[in-house]
Parts: C-alpha cells; sequence; structure tokens
C-alpha cells in the first residue's frame, strides 16, 4: 500500500514537473512572491521563451 | 546469501533473453506471439543497463556522487534545478518520445518482423542509449552545454559550425517528413480531419484559460483539453456521416499539406503561450498515457505476430520503400534505436536538472532503452495486422496499381491474401471511406493500436473511436513538434543571418521575424508538397533522408563523444563509442551513395531523375518530379559532405592526442563537492 502510494506520489510530481507547475513554485519560492495572474505570466513567458529555442525530438 | 540471489536472477534473466532471442531468430513459418519479442527486449535491456551501462558508468565516466552538478552549482530555480532521478527519467523520455520510434519501426516491418526487432534491441543496447548517455554526461560536466558548444570546444571551429548547419538541415526534412505522416494519415477523412482541426481552437482556449482565467493550472486546463479532444472524436464521427460537413472536411494530400503549410507558419509566430505551450502539455500527458495504455493492452492481449520473420522483400523489391534490409533497414529505424536528436535533448534541459551524477545512469541510458521498447510495441502493432492489410494500407498507388482491385491483386501475388471486400469490411468498422494506399505508417499503426485497445474491452464495435484517438494521438504530438520545429529553425536561421546583417538577428523585429518563419516553413513545406505529389508516395524518398539525416547527426554526437573519450583515457576506450560511429558511418554512407547513384530508379535519385527524362514526357509535373530527384540527390550528397567534414576533423585530433602532437585539453568544469542533502532530491 505504502508503495502504491508513493507510486502515485512520484507519479503526480511527474506530472506537475512536465506541466511546468512544479518550476512555478520553485520560481515563487526563490523570489519570495506569491501566486497572482500577472506573476504567472512573467514566468511563464520566461519560461516559455527559454523552453522553445530548443528543438522537439523526432 | 543476497550476493548468490543476485546472481541467480541475473543468470535467469541472461537465460530468458538468450531464450526469447533465440526463438525469435529460429521460429519460422509459424506465428509467434508477441510476449516472445517482449521478453527478449526488456531481458536485453535490463542487462544492457546493469552492466554495460554500469561499467560505462563506473570505468570510463568514473561518475562521482560528490562532485556538484550544474543543477547544485548553479541552481536559480528555474532551469538549473536538482531534480528527483524517476521525474527527470519521465522528463527526458517525454522529451526524446516522438513520432520516429512508432512510424519507423511500421515501415520497416516490410522487411519481415525480425530484422526491425533485432536492430532496435542489439542498436539501443550498444548505440543509442550509449550515445544518450555519454552525451548527458559531457553535458552535465561542462554546465549544460549544448552539442553544437562541445563540438566547437572540443573538437573545433569547423565542427562547431558543421553541428549548427546539420542541425539546420536535420529539422527541415524531419518536419517535411512528418508532416507528410500527418497529409498521408488524414488524407480523406472527415473524421481524422474534423478531430485534429478542433485541436486548435482546444489548444487556443486552454492558453487563454491559463493565461487569464485559472493562471498556473496546466494539470487542470491538461485534463479538461483532453476531454474537449476526446469529445472532438465523437464530434468527427458525426462530421464523417453529416452529408453537409463531410465534404468540407474531406480534403485531398495537397489541401492538407497547403493546410499545414499555412498553418506553420501562423504557429511559428504566433504567441507561445496562446497555442503552442497549451498543445505542448496536452500532447506530452497524452504520449505518456497512450505509451502506458499500449504496454499495457500488448500485455494483456499479446497478439500473434501476422507478419513472417522475414518477407520477400529482403531482396530489395519493398513497396513502401525501396533497398535492401543493409543499409535500408538501419536508417528506416532510428529514433527506436539511435537517434541522432536525442543527443540534443541530451545536452539540453537534461543535464541541468541532474542532481547526482550517478543519476545519469538511468536517466540517459533507462530512458534511451524505454523509448526503444516504444519502438518494439510499434513493431508489435504493426506486424499483429494481416500482411495482406498492412501492405494494402502501406502500398502507394504507383508500386500496387491505382485501383483496388489491382492492388488488392498486386499483394496476393506476393503471397499476401487481401480482397477489396476485406479492406472495405475494415474501413466500414474504422469508420473510413477507403484505407488502401495510406501510406507513411501512422494509419497502420493507428490500426494496430486499435485491434489492441479493441480488444481489451469493447470489441469491433469500438474500432473506430480507437482508430480515431491514435490518429489523434500521433497527428497531436507531429504538429507541435511542426511549430515548435518551425520556431527554432527560426531561431536558429535568425542567429546565422544576423552576422550577415544585424537586424535579421533580432528575434524582437517583426519583419525579421517574417521573414525567417516564412524561409523554413517554405524550405520544408516544399519538401512536403513534394512528397505528396510524389507517385511513388513520398515516404519512399523522403522517409530516407530523413533517417540518412539523423543518423549523420547521431555520428556527429558519437565524434564528439571519442573525442572526450580520447581526451579522458585514450585509446583505452575508444571502442564504447567508435564501434557504434563505425556502423553509422558505414550504413549512412552506403544509403546515401545508393540514394544518389544507385542505377534502380526507385532507389537511386539520379537514376529516378534519368528514367523520367527518357520517359520523353516533357509536361510541368514531369519535369517538376525530374527536378525534385535531383535536388534529393543534392541534399543527400550535402548531408554527406558535412559529416565527412565532422569526422575527417575529429580523426585528425584523436590522432594528434594519441601521437602526442596535440594536448589533450579537458574542457570539464572544476571539482567542487556537492552538499546537496538526499531530502532535496
Amino acid at each position: 500500500m505504502r508503495l502504491i502510494r508513493k507510486a502515485a506520489r512520484l507519479l503526480v510530481a511527474l506530472l506537475r514537473e512536465l506541466g511546468d507547475e512544479n518550476a512555478y513554485r520553485r520560481h515563487l519560492a526563490a523570489h519570495h512572491r506569491t501566486h497572482s495572474r500577472e506573476e504567472w505570466q512573467k514566468f511563464s513567458q520566461e519560461r516559455l521563451r527559454w523552453k522553445f529555442v530548443h528543438p522537439k525530438c523526432c | 546469501m543476497k550476493r548468490i540471489l543476485g546472481h541467480t536472477l541475473w543468470a535467469a534473466v541472461s537465460v530468458a533473453a538468450a531464450f526469447a532471442l533465440g526463438s525469435l531468430a529460429l521460429n519460422r513459418g509459424e506465428p509467434i506471439n508477441s510476449l516472445w519479442l517482449v521478453v527478449a527486449a526488456v531481458c536485453t535491456y535490463l542487462i544492457g543497463f546493469r552492466f554495460y551501462a554500469k561499467f560505462i558508468a563506473a570505468k570510463v565516466m568514473v561518475l562521482d556522487n560528490d562532485r556538484a552538478t550544474p543543477a547544485e552549482r548553479l541552481r536559480n530555480g528555474h532551469d538549473f534545478e536538482p531534480t528527483n532521478k524517476w521525474i527527470l527519467f519521465g522528463h527526458h523520455f517525454a522529451a526524446i518520445a516522438g513520432p520516429g520510434p512508432l512510424v519507423g519501426p511500421v515501415l520497416a516491418a516490410q522487411f519481415g518482423y525480425l530484422p526491425g526487432t533485432l536492430w532496435i534491441i542489439i542498436g539501443a543496447v550498444l548505440g543509442g542509449c550509449v550515445q544518450d548517455f555519454i552525451i548527458l554526461f559531457c553535458s552535465m560536466r561542462r554546465d549544460g552545454k549544448s552539442l553544437g558548444q562541445m563540438a566547437r570546444e572540443e573538437i573545433g571551429k569547423v565542427g562547431g559550425i558543421t553541428a549548427l548547419l546539420t542541425v539546420l538541415a536535420i529539422i527541415i526534412i524531419l518536419l517535411a517528413v512528418i508532416a507528410l505522416v500527418v497529409v498521408n494519415a488524414l488524407k480523406g477523412s472527415p473524421w481524422g480531419t474534423f478531430t485534429i482541426a478542433a485541436t486548435m481552437p482546444i489548444a487556443v482556449f486552454m492558453g487563454l484559460y491559463l493565461r487569464y482565467w485559472r493562471p498556473g493550472k496546466v494539470l487542470e486546463v491538461s485534463l479538461i483539453g483532453f476531454a474537449l479532444v476526446v469529445l472532438s472524436i465523437f464530434g468527427g464521427q458525426a462530421v464523417s456521416q453529416s452529408a453537409t460537413l463531410a465534404p468540407i472536411f474531406t480534403l485531398s494530400g495537397v489541401a492538407l499539406a497547403l493546410s499545414v503549410i499555412i498553418y506553420g507558419f501562423f504557429a511559428s509566430a504566433l504567441p507561445v503561450w496562446l497555442l503552442l505551450a497549451p498543445r505542448d502539455y496536452l500532447s506530452t500527458f497524452v504520449k505518456l498515457g497512450v505509451v502506458f495504455m499500449l504496454a499495457v493492452g500488448i500485455v494483456l492481449v499479446r497478439p500473434q505476430l501476422e507478419l513472417p520473420a522475414f518477407s520477400r522483400f529482403t531482396d530489395g523489391t519493398g513497396p513502401i520503400f525501396a533497398g535492401k534490409i543493409f543499409p535500408f533497414c538501419f536508417i528506416t529505424i532510428a529514433c527506436g534505436a539511435i537517434s541522432g536528436f536525442h543527443s540534443l535533448i541530451s545536452s539540453g534541459t537534461t543535464p541541468k536538472m541532474i542532481g547526482k551524477e550517478w543519476h545519469a545512469w538511468p536517466v540517459g541510458y533507462g530512458s534511451m532503452a524505454l523509448e526503444s521498447f516504444v519502438a518494439i510495441m510499434a513493431m508489435i502493432a504493426a506486424c499483429a495486422l494481416q500482411p495482406g492489410v498492412y501492405f494494402a494500407v502501406n502500398s502507394p498507388a504507383g508500386v500496387v496499381g491505382a485501383t483496388h482491385e489491382a492492388a488488392v491483386s498486386t499483394i496476393t501475388a506476393w503471397g499476401f491474401p487481401v480482397t477489396v471486400q476485406d479492406m472495405t469490411t475494415l474501413a466500414a468498422d474504422v469508420g473510413e471511406h477507403d484505407l488502401f494506399h495510406r501510406t507513411g505508417g501512422a494509419p497502420s499503426l493507428a490500426l494496430g493500436m486499435a485491434h489492441i485497445f479493441a480488444r481489451t474491452g469493447g470489441g469491433r464495435a469500438i474500432l473506430g473511436f480507437w482508430y480515431h484517438f491514435a490518429i489523434m494521438f500521433e497527428a497531436l504530438f507531429i504538429l507541435t513538434i511542426i511549430d515548435a520545429g518551425t520556431r527554432v529553425g527560426r531561431f536558429m536561421l535568425q542567429d546565422l543571418l544576423g552576422h550577415v546583417w544585424k537586424p535579421l538577428g533580432r528575434t524582437s523585429w517583426i519583419p525579421g521575424v517574417i521573414l525567417t518563419s516564412a524561409a523554413i516553413v517554405l524550405a520544408w513545406g516544399y519538401f512536403l508538397y513534394q512528397g505528396v505529389v510524389d507517385p511513388l508516395g513520398g515516404i519512399n524518398s523522403l522517409w530516407p533522408l530523413f533517417g540518412i539525416a539523423n543518423q549523420l547527426l547521431a555520428a556527429v554526437a558519437l565524434c564528439l563523444a571519442t573525442t572526450v573519450l580520447v581526451k579522458m583515457h585514450g585509446a583505452r576506450y575508444m571502442w564504447i563509442t567508435c564501434t557504434p560511429l563505425a556502423w553509422l558511418v558505414t550504413v549512412t554512407f552506403t544509403a546515401g551513395y545508393q540514394k544518389i547513384f544507385s542505377p534502380v530508379p526507385r532507389v537511386g535519385f539520379l537514376a529516378q531523375a534519368a528514367e523520367l527524362s527518357a520517359s520523353g514526357v516533357a509536361d510541368a509535373a514531369t519535369r517538376a518530379l525530374i527536378f525534385n530527384a535531383r535536388l534529393d540527390a543534392v541534399v543527400c550528397a550535402v548531408f554527406l559532405v558535412l559529416v565527412a567534414t565532422i569526422l575527417v576533423d575529429s580523426i585528425r585530433v584523436w590522432a594528434g592526442i594519441l601521437r602526442g602532437t596535440r594536448e589533450a585539453r579537458i574542457t570539464e568544469t572544476p571539482f567542487v563537492l556537492s552538499r546537496l542533502r538526499p531530502e532535496e532530491i
């Protein structure tokens, strides 16, 4: 049971990492800011600019 | 006791691998169960991972968990961030898994299941996984530098510029060929076309939702997006049955190609948050989900492989693409065995997120082994189809005949019986008007997947849903690669043109953005159009070109890896990267030479041009085909010259270091003691 719970936690963490939600949390923590629409937009703009200069794999 | 148990377990895995591989190789004449492929592949990956990769990690790379990684030293909470190894494993796998490992094996199945399967397993364990692992290691020890930067620093300026040009050229061919796969999958299919068209407003809705209504809720909006996409599959069924709407969404190959070209231009110029990013999130989640579903489906259904171990087309007369097993099987399957494109990912995001050096072992080697397993699943899905159906779907009209009767007669004469009635019934079951001549691999893969999914529950009644679900899954992430790739190609072109005229290099200068976006779209759009109007189906010429390009990029990555190993250990461990490098150079240069100079018109571009010239037909279409064949020959030659340049440059560097006439200067960042606590990752 503990193993299943651990696997589920890992899966959610992976999905949050893939969805940039973890990166956003880290961004808020690193800059001592709270969540807001403007903050997300600022983070997202920077994150996506960085993300989409790399080619995606075939 | 634990040690003995461990030895016994690994001995059992080795015996299982040997027995399964032996059964695959020696079985003739009877259908074989797909589980043999699964056992052979999984056990071989496990042995490669536990013994070969660990040897490379411990003895060659000398990985050290006390050494701080760039993620720790340069931690900024953004791109440099120590990440849990299993999360990073999933992240890296999601980044390297594209349409290549799905489509390549489906096309190579024309040789039978055995050649492709053996290449996928052996190529991955000794080549692809090693390449990904070593490039990841090199980048991790160099502050997460890119392949081009490392090539410039380790090999020299020529190597760096050649790597940049090779990547740009490959992106153009890659975008053309995957766009062709989508066009061929949607041609004449109102159901599929509606579903894919619907993903665009859905993505825009997701973009707006994420930016204005529920900022930061990516998983939430992706779930909503997925529900809407599934609804659009049902909507597509209604559209295909509507007398008014069906003709609107029934498009020819040329119309679809033009739509994709126009779409590519706008998608690359639009703000990323509006279309590209939300669809990228959605396609990543769908991709991982479908790969998992397919693995579960194969284990539950355990389909028989209906295609033989070797087909009659090993002689080079295959209808899907012409050419013998050597070298064409090895360039048709790239991503499932070894893919140069992975080296861009291994020197991109991943090295900046590794918390401890030993995490590179599962992330670099293990992720590629999993990708290789995806290729095995695609091979199973294709080979589980009736061979007659497989060839009827994948063979172009120019080879088997334009009419249904001619096609079934040709395919049946090859020894793969199929009737028009079989194909009509199958088309009706999956909600399509026609399944003949649907080249490109995507429709036959979708058929194979749909059969596996339907057999786990629902049966024939929901075959149509699963077929279009599979088409949606393939098209969704192919379109994401097209718009992201166009954008990246635009940045690279701006980077190059900025040296000629500075304003062109500015990514915020709108005329420059429009001009370079248009140049990239026109470049891949031209090859796409060429593929669509090609009477041999386009895949025959474009997929080998893409395979050659991709494997040549792998050769560039292995040149870099060898240079680093020579600088670290002299000639002692060169064989690790030189063995796959020698194989790839042999394969790609042979394939490239044959694609240019083979006297067989279906293989050689120049022979094809000569045959068309000699036919005496001088209309505009024929002149265009002649020009295209010659252009393909030139492109192929350019690829070979680019890689020969980097190869010669690398050999010069290795010889200098081994003779002692050149300094073996390693550009690794100096050792810094890691202070990262285990609970932080």
